[in-house]
């Protein structure tokens, strides 16, 4: 029985391709206008998605805590006095002050990270000297020294020079020895990084002594972050404290909530196609009133001719779906999801040039198929029993 | 948290399925109240042609069903990357009061629709449509189950509630992170559970052959009985012995991680093969209520053999899968 079963769908199948190749004008204009909606969705949940992974990529690294001090809401500089608070905590591998800012650079109105740390206090610290290209990261007392990425290298136009120089607030001149420059491979982190010593940094944003911007903390065990920050909440009341999981589910919120923002907007476009597939599914011309009457006469039955149709609507949807996440692929992988990038990022902060790698998982793509797919078929029902109901008469009549 | 892909098609998928049970069951009033198989009258060739429109929209509404089950295990597993505290899928799920309930009315539903289909299919091979009345009392019954489905699916996920980083100081922490499955299951024996798994499975199989070969109808119904029993088991086994075998974790029992990329979407198989498995065993007594009927007797047993035949073929499927990694490890020793 089950033999029958399956040669009867496939000839059912066989049937259904040759009735959509024979009105191919009218499949194609609903085909091409469902993989249009179909890839601009795609195209939402790849960008998200690939956000997301290069998110969590570059928060691999960081520290497990990072506490900032606030003052009327505004991040202010925190004393170094507090390390001494958070000594007595247990479970706290590391605490590493650091100065972390932005240099507006007025020549090339680009914007470098500038970041002031002791490299050598990092638990990482010995391996940071894979990710250079050249050179070596500052000395511990050398002051004067900085480590620079490619970007930097090339908005200054170093060459072989290795001399850099930065204003101070009060327009002084401060200048740095570039004892190393980033190697290309970690650009996405490193691109507009400039390293210095924690006392260059101070000096040159004109930070009181004592004072930095932050302090990362980095934890042993990570089961306890969630307790030590939270001790360390408690201790230090008027600084913010801000854990790595914590930052992630931000960033996946934000996304999230943006790529479900995108998608309501595109909820019209779904609805409008809907209507228009609807509507073409239910004219139903001489021609075909004739076809299902005669397919009656020849002893097909009313579930042949509802199978035939749901065959016809899952092959058109099953094809505008492989259309329209392909393209949304390549719009992703290959043209950087121009469409869309300002929406999820946001235009009010310069980002690094940054490639997006489409991260597509069987779940991305049965939502996609659940949000397009599922309405389209359930609105091509009716019509489509309209049709099954034809009497065998009609063609004679 | 209704602003999220995944919330809103969830919320998509039972506007559509809801659309199109209550067309349906427009037809189902219509059955109940004019169906007359001695009359020829334009009403009743009406009716009959409706009959064909009111299936289709059940049959679509049990697939989108299914699809929508596996949406929300999916997603459970999105939303716990989004909410504090929450490890896995068990944790977002618990975030509420909702998520639990919202999953096993779900699942209840597939049964339910799956059973609808099966009524289906067995009215329409009698001319006379002998179960039409049946079938759309039915119809009408599952209405208020999508209704609850849907409010408390809306329920959980207008409850869902994120903690992003405010610009203030206060920061939540939740007091602990392991949301595991230690609060799901409690000090279950993993020992009696394999026991009870393993010897489930060879009752069944000892059972599903006996009534290959005499069709009795008490023996049906044992054999229905021990599937409904034998579901329980294998869940909670699965959750509470054999995950942990596929995470290579043994405090790691959770049912919803084995859906996730990392192990090779083995969820999907073991428990695309348990439900239809179970859905055949408990089905195939049920349908003997309709042994009435004259026209359709042939057509029962039929089914019968073949419910008995594919759920001893799911349940190999299954105890293979569910237990490859327990079996592997026992072999060799450990984890390869």
């Amino acid at each position: 029985m089950l033999k029958t079963v399956f040669e009867k769908h496939l000839n059912i199948l066989d049937y259904s391709l040759s009735s959509l190749w024979r009105r191919r004008l009218k499949n194609a204009s609903v085909l091409l206008v469902f993989a249009g909606v179909i890839f601009l969705l795609a195209s939402f949940q790849m960008v998200t998605q690939a956000l997301t992974q290069l998110a969590k990529d570059s928060l691999e690294n960081t520290p497990e805590i990072t506490i900032q001090r606030m003052s009327a809401g505004r991040q202010e500089a925190i004393p170094l006095a507090y390390m001494d608070e958070l000594s007595t905590i247990f479970g706290i591998q590391k605490v590493v002050p650091r100065i972390w800012g932005y240099y507006f650079d007025e020549a090339n109105l680009a914007n470098y990270t500038v970041m002031g740390l002791d490299v050598s206090a990092m638990p990482f610290g010995k391996k940071l000297n894979l990710a250079l290209r050249e050179g070596r990261f500052p000395e511990r007392e050398g002051t004067g020294e900085s480590v620079i990425g490619q970007s930097v290298y090339t908005a200054k136009d170093l060459k072989n020079r290795r001399v850099i120089s930065f204003f101070r607030p009060d327009l002084s001149l401060k200048s740095f020895k570039v004892v190393g420059i980033f190697s290309s491979i970690v650009d996405l982190l490193t691109s507009d990084l400039i390293v210095m010593n924690i006392e260059d940094a101070r000096d040159l944003f004109a930070i009181a002594p004592g004072f930095v911007t932050d302090l990362c903390v980095y934890v042993a065990n990570p089961m306890e972050v969630d307790t030590i920050a939270k001790k360390i909440a408690d201790r230090l009341s008027d600084t913010r404290v801000l854990t790595r999981s914590q930052i992630m589910k931000t960033y996946q919120v934000v996304f999230g909530w943006r790529s479900g923002f995108a998608s309501v907007c595109l909820l019209t476009a779904l609805a409008a196609f809907i209507i228009l597939a609807w509507d073409k599914a239910s004219g139903l011309s001489p021609e075909e009133r004739r076809e299902i009457s005669i397919l009656k006469i020849l002893g097909w039955e009313t579930t042949d001719v509802l199978a035939v149709r749901f065959w016809e609507s899952f092959l058109v949807a099953a094809l505008a779906f492989v259309i329209g996440c392909t393209f949304a692929y390549i719009h992703v992988a290959f043209f950087d999801a121009t469409l869309f990038r300002p929406v999820l990022l946001g235009w009010s902060v310069i980002y690094p040039s940054f490639q997006l790698i489409p991260n597509i998982s069987v779940d991305d793509l049965l939502l996609i198929f659940c949000f397009t797919v599922i309405p389209y078929l359930a609105a091509t029902v009716i019509p489509a029993w309209r049709c099954a109901i034809v009497p065998a008469d009609s063609a004679i009549r | 948290m209704f602003l999220n892909s995944w919330s809103l098609t969830l919320c998509l998928c039972s506007l559509v399925v809801f659309f199109l049970l209550a067309f349906a069951s427009r037809t189902a009033v219509r059955v109940l109240r004019f169906w007359n198989p001695a009359s020829d009258s334009n009403r009743q060739i009406r009716l009959e042609n409706e009959i064909w429109l009111s299936s289709t929209m059940v049959a679509y509404g049990l697939g989108f069903q299914i699809v929508s089950l596996l949406l929300f295990v999916l997603a459970a597993n999105h939303y716990c990357q989004m909410i504090v505290g929450a490890m896995c899928a068990t944790g977002a799920l618990t975030a509420n009061s909702f998520g639990v309930p919202a999953l096993m009315v779900k699942v209840a539903g597939v049964f339910l629709y799956g059973f609808w289909i099966v009524m289906h299919q067995l009215d329409i091979r009698s001319e006379r449509y002998p179960l039409v009345r049946v079938k759309y009392i039915f119809l009408l019954l599952l209405l208020p189950l999508l209704f609850v489905d849907i409010s408390l699916q809306t329920l959980y996920i207008s409850g869902l509630k994120p903690d992003i980083i405010t610009s203030c100081c206060a920061v939540v922490f939740s007091s602990s992170s392991g949301t595991g499955s230690q609060s799901f299951l409690a000090n279950v024996s993993q020992q009696t559970l394999l026991v009870l798994f393993y010897s489930g499975i060879a009752a069944l199989f000892t059972c599903g052959i006996l009534l290959l070969r005499y069709k009795h109808a008490l023996l049906a119904g044992l054999y229905s009985l021990l599937w409904m029993v034998f579901f329980g088991v294998a869940i909670v086994t699965i959750i509470a012995a054999l995950s942990s075998y596929i995470y290579a974790m043994p405090y790691h029992n959770c049912p919803f991680c084995i859906f996730k990329t990392q192990y090779y979407y083995i969820g999907f198989a073991i428990f695309g093969t348990l439900i239809p498995a179970v859905f055949l065993g408990i089905s195939l007594s049920l349908v003997q209520l309709f042994l009435g009927k004259s026209d359709l007797v042939f057509y029962i047993r039929k089914f019968q053999t073949y419910a008995v035949c594919f759920s001893l073929l799911f349940l190999t499927v299954f105890a293979f899968l569910s237990s490859y990694h327990y079996i592997v490890y026992k072999i060799m020793g450990g984890e390869v």
